[in-house]
């Protein structure tokens, strides 16, 4: 979720993960790769008909009383740099 | 005479089918002969050329050809790898389990020894050669219940209906299998969560531990088969979608599984008396009607 003025200048930015997190079991490392992960310990996926439910909020900055809003939720096939945008929704929020 | 004549050849008649029963192969190429099922597509030309795009054609390769594999021939980067690429043995690779399973069976440890090799070299062209071919699937995977069924006959094929007379000089028959519609048949691969049989265990796909613990609880019914596999002309598609090298398709599917929601309130917030916070909340929801936890693998 990034917030913009409507000049452009970010206001805030904020996301969240979703996805297993593993380690090896030994100690407290998160790895990636079949080849070293062993067992989840924390799984922030988005689970099948069971609604993921986020609630981002933020503080406008003095003299802005309008945000540009936009959501975009991705998927990363292999780490970020392989990114796949598959819903981008923007909303204009304002205080007047 | 006549007996050894009909004895030589019967010899030579099963010796395809022995190739699947017990040879084991002592090279790359060698493994990839055996399992080779480019005469299919004489036939079968749609699904082979699903087939051919598909992640099971290239399921050593990794997603962009990532050669997943590669930190397994690696010295010191898993517990698996060894030294050197010469001391590779099946023991080094516990992907093969799923990425390569006949080679659990059917090659000897030269074979992981030259992957190694292979994979340090980047050589793609070699490690394409190592794949899950319909043979995988329809023959050496076929039966799940072999206690009950009995194991897969090396001249029969395992589909989803019978063919008395296949037109194959390998294979001459097609047995229907009990399974090959059921998600069973595909959580042979696609996990359960930690494989705990390896001396060092190792976690891969969880996606049909997820199908059985989340999806069918929530009262899910749609099988594997129906989302991946949904008939083309009648036919199921042997993509097995997605094929995440495919970016346009991929990203159709997991828009069409993922739905967003999003609603904004912007508010001047009174923390205390005479003071207003100016204040945005983003509230989002996303709903999901796919039948694993996504991403999973």
């Amino acid at each position: 979720m990034t917030a913009k003025t409507v000049d452009g200048e970010t206001i805030e930015m904020q996301s969240r993960h979703y996805h297993p997190q593993a380690t090896n079991e030994m100690n407290s490392k998160m790895l990636y790769g079949a080849q070293v992960k062993v067992a989840n310990i924390r799984d922030t996926s988005i689970q099948p008909y069971r609604t993921k439910e986020e609630s981002f909020e933020f503080v406008l900055p003095e003299g802005v009383r309008t945000a540009e809003i936009t959501v975009n939720l991705s998927y990363d096939v292999v780490n970020p740099d392989m990114r796949y945008n598959l819903h981008r929704i923007t909303r204009e929020v304002s205080l007047d | 005479m006549k007996y050894w004549i009909l004895g030589l050849a019967m010899v030579v008649m099963a010796l395809p089918g022995m190739a699947l029963a017990g040879k084991k192969a002592t090279t790359i190429d060698e493994l990839a002969e055996m399992f080779d099922s480019s005469r299919c597509k004489t036939c079968h030309s749609q699904i082979y050329k699903q087939w051919e795009q598909s992640h099971h054609a290239r399921p050593m390769m990794g997603v962009a050809g990532g050669l997943k594999d590669t930190p397994l021939a690696v010295k010191g980067a898993t517990p698996f790898s060894p030294d050197t690429p010469e001391e590779a043995t099946i023991e080094t690779f516990p992907c093969f389990k799923c990425h390569l399973p006949q080679a659990l069976t059917h090659a000897e440890d030269s074979v992981a020894v030259e992957y190694a090799k292979a994979l340090l070299d980047k050589d793609r062209e070699k490690i394409g050669k190592l794949q899950i071919t319909c043979k995988v699937c329809h023959n050496y995977k076929a039966i799940v219940h072999r206690l009950s069924v009995g194991e897969p006959q090396p001249d029969t094929l395992y589909s989803t209906g019978e063919v008395a007379r296949h037109p194959d000089s390998e294979f001459t028959s097609v047995k229907k299998s009990a399974v090959m519609e059921r998600p069973l048949f595909c959580g042979q691969c696609h996990g359960l969560g930690p494989n705990l049989e390896f001396d060092n265990p190792v976690q891969c796909a969880n996606l049909y531990g997820s199908y059985l613990h989340a999806y069918v609880p929530a009262g899910g019914t749609q099988t594997c088969q129906d989302c991946h596999m949904e008939p083309i002309d009648g036919k199921a598609d042997h993509l097995i979608a997605p094929n995440f090298n495919d970016k346009e398709d991929t990203i159709a599917r997991y828009q069409q599984a993922l739905a967003l929601d999003v609603q904004t309130l912007g508010y001047e917030w009174l923390l205390k008396s005479g003071h207003h916070v100016p204040k945005v909340v983003v509230n989002t929801k996303i709903d999901s009607s796919a039948g694993h936890r996504i991403p999973d693998g």
